[in-house]
């Protein structure tokens, strides 16, 4: 591995990094909600927004005027503190787990520019050793959002939604980490870099040719560990109005729909990097618009999927992922452990 | 009628096919291979499947349901009944009303008021006529009593306003006079049936 | 008349009277036959024979034919209903399918029958003639187009109003064709045939009417073609509200309808629009159909008003009022003279009421013997002292109904001849006297009416020094029997004919004078007139006026009245002169002069209580409040507001004053305390008439009997007589008091009343001098009047003509023109 090439990273260029990942995703987030508006109305047939900006495009700007002019409302008996504190966590640790990806290629900001020139930014603002695990890790604490708003909203429908917080908690995890436990057998590192090197081989070498199944019990668990359709328990507004965010509104409110979408973004991109060869050049397509596609895709995927299926029941989660998930994960490590000794 | 036919009146032919609705496994092996038995079948991929071809349809088939509304409108039903419009004779253009009174007589939210009078012509003048709308229900009891044809239910159906007034003096719903040409003879309640001329005996003259 | 018997209508067995028509028995139980022209009070007209029935297997005409003990009638049989709907087609031939614009759509009476007998299609045709529209009078319309010639106008105009100013008239329509007469019904082409010849014209030949313009015509016509001028389009007939109410003009009381109806589309606010009435048996006269926005509108409670008001009742010394106020408002002043002493004047109420009681102590009871409604049953009628056109037209439709049903007669004593009433019928005969001399009017009634046997001494004699022998030459119709011999044309054989030829001969006949009747204005042949008169006339009534009430020997004249009653069959009514007269004066104990602080109401005086919107504190008029009248007819009969009042009531000030009640009707059942009157609830009074035409309105007052008085008659002083230019205190028709003149449809002016050639004399405007005061007046020509006594109407209180006038209905003036 020749990663010596690269220049030392110093804490302006990580500190730069992280401003931007913060920006530019947060910004990807608000686009998110507007994408997922767009692409279920499309399956609706529906237009979708379409008055703010030329096909709406400006919805995003409109809806944060209005999330940060919104009265911040804190309930009489709520827990203030951790009232006002839970959306942070959901929305800190989302962005904290993207750290440790690589989301943009590195660069060197050019000489001409005063104070900020020659600084080098790195890919990923923190190339962690064990990369993966801290992603799912800190992807994993942000679940205390959810578990702590719905229980310091003195609400009913806040309760249960904590409840069905710790049920997800308690089902998807297990998953996730079994099933990512078979590629990094293969793969002998935690480094999603090692990760993109090892499918380095065009598409035959990706690794969800080898691990089909790792892949959708990655998938499954990723919609869970991310609320979404078809295990968007939290906040099911037919069941419990809304969840753990029945009583939050203005930026509180909006900072779980920012921590949500940056986690749908870090799932795609674990995805892509993961199973479906990373940011290698694929033919003559570039690295770096390979991967945009993937995630784009697994992206897309999360939507078609809110589109398509109804939503299950809590108790059949916790079933799914015990029962049926958790053994087909071990049965793969097991089984990939033997072929890797065969 | 036996009591079994009486409640199965409406139902037709009774040719309904019956969901087939499997009993639940009680096994946990039954409960697994259930899940993989749906899993198998595709039908999670049938519905992104039927998801994915609406949006192609309404992206690129032209198939989209959205009406922008107030820029777009859905051409109406003739029988659609909204604010009355007052007809004119095509002929004179006088309006068609003879204060009859029936409308304000059969009118069931009692919001239709006239002003009769003898005029200098000796015929029946009707010197004020109004609709109050903020009680009207759009029955269509007045257009379909009208024994001239005079007062139909016109396609203005958006009817919000600052004032009430506005739609309610019979100046206002009266046709204009130069726009007599456009005047249309209503379809909907209270028209002439298509087989009027079948249903009417004819009265000997003797001039 | 009042034998029950028994007849059968369609199989079920029926009660009724013998000699009445099967339409109305079959009405009176209420079995439907169609009928069209016929009117319950009038003679039957035979113009629509819808009303076809078959009795005893013979067609009849069930408002003509008599109802016979075990009759059986078949309403409908298949032969009648192919008359009927023949009947009705025809009266649908030429129709104006107006009925959209129509008054009377909704209540047309050939719509109802068009849709009850199933008219859908029309067999008959023939070119229609032009009609045109007419205005006959102030108050008339008549749209020829529209009459379907039933004949009820006419029939009710001659039958009823006794005005007979309208008839049928030549239409110019075409002949029926030939081939209608075989293929028609026989009944329906007859009705066609006169109704293709006929329109209603006005009877005088003119365009117009000279009429009273009662607007009766305009109620019995079944269709849209007689209504009123100012009616005219204005509601449709569902719209109106009807709110049954007693009429607030004259003593008769009729019960009407006041129909009411929001103002206009920007003014919620109710509003008459019309009167109506239950024409088949009430019949309204002008003022009471056409004076019905007499209210009085008031924004609301004017406190100070108020205060001032009850602060002038307690300085008050007098009250001043007259008789257009309810029982209970009667009872309320009566009881402000009971707690505080207060005077009470009303002027038409004391006359009345003295007579009434003077009359009362010489006849052993308090109230006159009859009542209209049954006078019109007997067929000899008198009237007293009263201007029956004028003064109660009711009692003159009575009068005229009595000519026209009974087949009877009339007697009119009056100073000033009336053309209406001499041309009622060919045996009315018109008295015209001096005035003054009603003394001697009563004592001819007397003479010629009453049982002699049951006369004081001195009274039998009296009378018969009257009576004169004398002779005089008369010529005679004699029937001569002729006989001629006359040869047949067609079979030239000769033969004798014996023929009767009248002659004419002369001879000296001996004779009675009555002196009486002479000095009364009758004829040298009144005698014998009489006595055809008096041919087969079984039962007898006298209605006596106002004449007599204001009269220097108002007491005696009293207790001739009460003689006349007690030796005679004669059914006595009195007119009381004003609404409620007859109230007012069993209620209040009056008196006869004011004195010091006079409060006023609808009548002068120093702080004016008036419902007609110019006094010092406003009162509801009569449509807006809810009390009881009595009316000539001895009824109590209840009133209802037509209208809201939004101010004081005479109720209220009683509150200020510490003897009210909690509503003006809590005072109804308080009448009880006065004589004559019964504890009923005011919402527990009826107002109506069944089917049967049966009056069921309030309750009658009770009459109570004691020992007859002792003072006898005094002879008459013909001294009293007036002479020379004479002025008689008389309100011109349709005008009774302030609201009628308040009224927009009635059109009689304030002013002297005369003749036509007295009228002529006199000029536009005259100055007339009462010997104490000087008032002047425009002079209207009255056309049926005639005579020089002139009438100066009373009807404005503010110009206090009973003042001028004193105890006398008659008054000597001096004229001038100005």
């Amino acid at each position: 591995m020749e990663v010596t090439v690269l220049p030392e990273v110093t804490w302006l260029g990580v500190v730069i990094k992280a401003v931007i990942i913060l920006a530019i995703i947060s910004a990807i987030a608000g686009f998110g909600t507007y994408l997922e508006r767009k692409v279920l109305a499309f399956m609706q047939r529906r237009l979708g927004p379409m008055h703010v900006g030329p096909y709406g495009l400006l919805q995003i700007l409109a809806d944060g005027i209005k999330l940060f002019t919104k009265e911040d409302i804190v309930p009489q008996n709520a827990n203030k503190l951790i009232f006002q504190v839970a959306p942070a966590i959901t929305a800190a640790t989302a962005f904290i787990a993207l750290s440790a990806v690589p989301v943009f290629p590195d660069f060197t900001i050019p000489e001409f520019i005063p104070l900020l020139g020659g600084t080098f930014v790195p890919s990923m603002a923190a190339d962690l050793n064990i990369g993966v695990l801290f992603i799912l890790g800190m992807m994993a604490a942000g679940l205390y959002g959810p578990l702590l708003a719905g229980m310091a909203q003195a609400n009913k429908w806040g309760i249960l939604g904590s409840a069905r917080t710790a049920i997800q908690f308690l089902s998807y995890e297990v998953v996730t980490g079994l099933s990512i436990l078979a590629p990094i057998m293969l793969v002998g590192s935690l480094s999603l870099i090692e990760f993109n090197d090892y499918q380095a081989g065009g598409i035959g070498s990706w690794m969800m040719w080898q691990q089909p199944v790792a892949l959708i019990l990655f998938l499954i668990a990723g919609f869970a560990e991310t609320n979404r359709t078809p295990f968007d328990l939290l906040e099911h507004e037919a069941e419990v109005v809304s969840g753990y965010a029945t009583e939050y509104s203005g930026m509180r409110w909006g900072m779980f729909f920012i921590g949500e979408y940056a986690n749908m973004i870090t799932i795609s991109v674990l995805a892509a990097v993961i199973f479906a060869g990373g940011y290698n050049d694929l033919g003559f397509l570039a690295g770096w618009f390979v991967i945009i596609l993937k995630i784009a895709f697994f992206f897309f995927l999360m939507l078609w999927v809110r589109a398509a299926w109804p939503h299950v029941r809590p108790d059949q989660l916790m079933w799914l992922c015990w029962k049926v998930l958790m053994p087909i994960a071990v049965i793969n490590v097991v089984i990939t452990g033997f072929v890797m000794m065969a | 009628m036996s009591l079994e036919e009486f409640k199965n009146r409406n139902i037709g032919k009774q040719n309904y096919v019956k969901l087939d609705l499997e009993h639940t496994p009680q096994t946990p092996l039954g409960r697994f291979s259930r899940v993989v038995r749906r899993t198998l079948k595709g039908e999670l991929f049938v519905g992104l499947y039927v998801t994915l071809r609406e949006m192609i349809n309404a992206l690129f088939r032209g198939e989209m349901h959205t009406v922008k509304y107030p820029l777009e409108k859905l051409p109406i039903s003739p029988r659609y009944r909204a604010i009355h419009d007052m007809l004119r004779l095509l002929e004179s253009g006088h309006y068609r009303c003879i204060g009859c009174g029936l409308c304000e007589k059969i009118c069931i939210s009692n919001c239709i008021r006239m002003d009769t009078r003898y005029d200098e012509n000796q015929r029946k003048e009707v010197s004020e006529y109004t609709i109050n709308f903020g009680r009207c229900i759009f029955c269509g009891y007045c257009a379909e009593v009208c024994p001239e044809l005079a007062i139909v239910h016109g396609g203005r159906y958006e009817t919000a306003s600052e004032q009430r007034a506005s739609f309610s003096i019979f100046e206002d719903m009266l046709t204009p006079v130069d726009a007599l040409k456009q005047q249309k003879e209503y379809d909907g309640f209270g028209a002439v049936s298509p087989n009027a001329d079948e249903n009417i005996k004819k009265t000997p003259l003797a001039y | 008349m009042s034998n029950e018997i028994t007849i059968k209508i369609d199989g079920i067995e029926y009660k009724t009277k013998e000699g009445e028509y099967i339409l109305n028995a079959a009405r009176a139980n209420n079995v439907f036959i169609p009928a069209i022209c016929y009117l319950t009070r009038c003679s039957p007209t035979l113009a629509c024979r819808i009303c076809l029935v078959e009795a005893d297997g013979k067609r009849v005409y069930a408002c003509n034919a008599k109802a016979k003990e075990g009759m059986e009638i078949t309403t409908s049989t298949p032969d009648i209903l192919e008359e009927r709907r023949a009947i009705m087609e025809v009266y649908d031939v030429n129709h104006p399918l107006q009925c959209g614009v129509c008054d009377q759509s909704g209540e047309c009476e050939l719509q109802n029958y068009t849709l009850e007998i199933g008219v859908d299609s029309q067999s008959y045709a023939i070119p229609d003639t032009k009609r045109e529209t007419k205005d006959w009078s102030s108050v008339l319309h008549y749209d020829a187009g529209l009459c379907i010639v039933c004949e009820r106008c006419v029939t009710v105009c001659k039958d009823m109003i006794g005005d007979a100013a309208i008839k049928t008239g030549p239409r110019g329509g075409e002949a029926l064709p030939k081939e209608y007469k075989e293929s028609m019904p026989k009944d329906a082409y007859a009705m066609w045939n006169k109704l293709q010849k006929s329109i209603i014209v006005p009877s005088n030949g003119s365009e117009f009417t000279n009429c009273s313009d009662c607007g009766e015509c305009t109620a019995v016509c079944p269709v849209g073609a007689l209504v009123s001028r100012d009616f005219i389009y204005k509601s449709n007939a569902w719209e109106l509200e009807q709110i049954p109410a007693t009429c607030a003009h004259c003593s008769n009381g009729c019960q009407i309808f006041y129909e009411v109806k929001h103002t206009s589309i920007t003014d919620p606010t109710p509003k008459i629009y019309r009167v109506t009435n239950e024409w088949n048996y009430v019949s309204l006269c002008g003022s009471g159909r056409f004076a019905y926005d007499f209210e009085n509108r008031v924004e609301g409670k004017d406190a100070e008003a108020f205060a001032r008001a009850v602060e002038a009742l307690q300085k008050a010394d007098t009250i001043r009022f007259n008789s257009v106020i309810t029982n209970e408002e009667a009872l309320m002043l009566q009881t402000l003279k009971e707690k505080f002493g207060k005077k009470l004047v009303n002027n038409d109420a004391y006359a009345f009421g003295k007579f009434l009681s003077t009359y009362g102590k010489a006849a052993g009871k308090m109230l006159y013997g009859s009542d209209l409604k049954s006078i019109t049953s007997s067929d000899f009628v008198i009237s007293v002292g009263a201007a029956l056109r004028n003064d109660n037209p009711n009692a003159r439709y009575a009068f005229n109904n009595i000519q026209k049903m009974n087949k009877g007669a009339g007697l009119y004593f009056h100073p000033v001849a009336d053309t209406v009433i001499s041309d009622l019928g060919k045996n009315v005969m018109s008295m015209i006297h001096k005035p003054g001399l009603e003394e001697a009017a009563l004592y001819l009634v007397l003479d010629l009416f009453s049982d002699k046997e049951k006369l004081p001494e001195a009274t039998r004699s009296y009378l018969e020094s009257f009576h004169k022998k004398g002779t005089r030459t008369v010529t005679e119709k004699v029937m001569e029997e002729v006989t001629e011999t006359v040869v047949d044309e067609a079979t030239g054989e000769s033969k004798e004919v014996t023929k009767k030829v009248p002659k004419s001969v002369s001879k000296e006949v001996e004779f009675e004078i009555n002196e009486l009747a002479s000095m009364l204005g009758g004829s040298d042949d009144f005698a014998d007139a009489f006595e055809k008169m008096m041919a087969k006339k079984e039962s007898f009534s006298l209605i006596v006026g106002e004449d007599l009430y204001f009269h220097p020997k108002a007491e005696n004249l009293a207790r001739l009245v009460a003689l006349i009653e007690s030796t005679s069959a004669i059914n006595i009514v009195m007119i009381p002169p004003k609404t409620n007269s007859l109230g007012v004066a069993l209620i209040c104990d009056l008196d006869d002069a004011a004195e010091g602080y006079t409060v006023g109401y609808n009548e002068n005086g120093d702080f004016r209580l008036s419902a007609l919107g110019n006094g010092d504190l406003d009162m509801p008029a009569l449509n807006q409040q809810e009390g009881t009248l009595t009316n000539i007819n001895k009824l109590v009969v209840p009133t209802n507001a037509a209208l809201g009042y939004n101010g004081y009531v005479l109720n209220d000030l009683m509150n200020a004053l510490g003897c009210g009640e909690e509503l003006t009707v809590a005072w109804t059942p308080k009448l009880a305390s006065k004589r004559g009157f019964e504890a009923h609830c005011f919402d527990d009074l009826p107002n109506g008439y069944t089917n049967s035409g049966a009056e069921q309105r309030g309750y009658a007052l009770v009459d109570l009997h004691r020992r007859a008085g002792e003072e006898g008659v005094e002879e008459f002083d013909g001294s009293i007589a007036l002479e020379g230019e004479i002025a008689y205190r008389c309100n011109p028709q349709r005008q009774f008091n302030d609201f009628t003149d308040k009224s927009h449809e009635i059109f009689e002016a304030f002013a002297l009343y005369a003749s036509s050639t007295k009228a002529e004399e006199l000029g536009a405007k005259v100055e007339v001098d009462f010997g104490s005061e000087r008032r002047v007046f425009d002079v209207v020509a009255d056309e049926r009047m005639e005579g020089n006594i002139v009438k100066v109407p009373d009807f404005r209180s503010a110009d206090d003509i009973y003042g001028l006038f004193g105890e006398n209905r008659f008054k000597n003036v001096t004229i001038r023109k100005v």
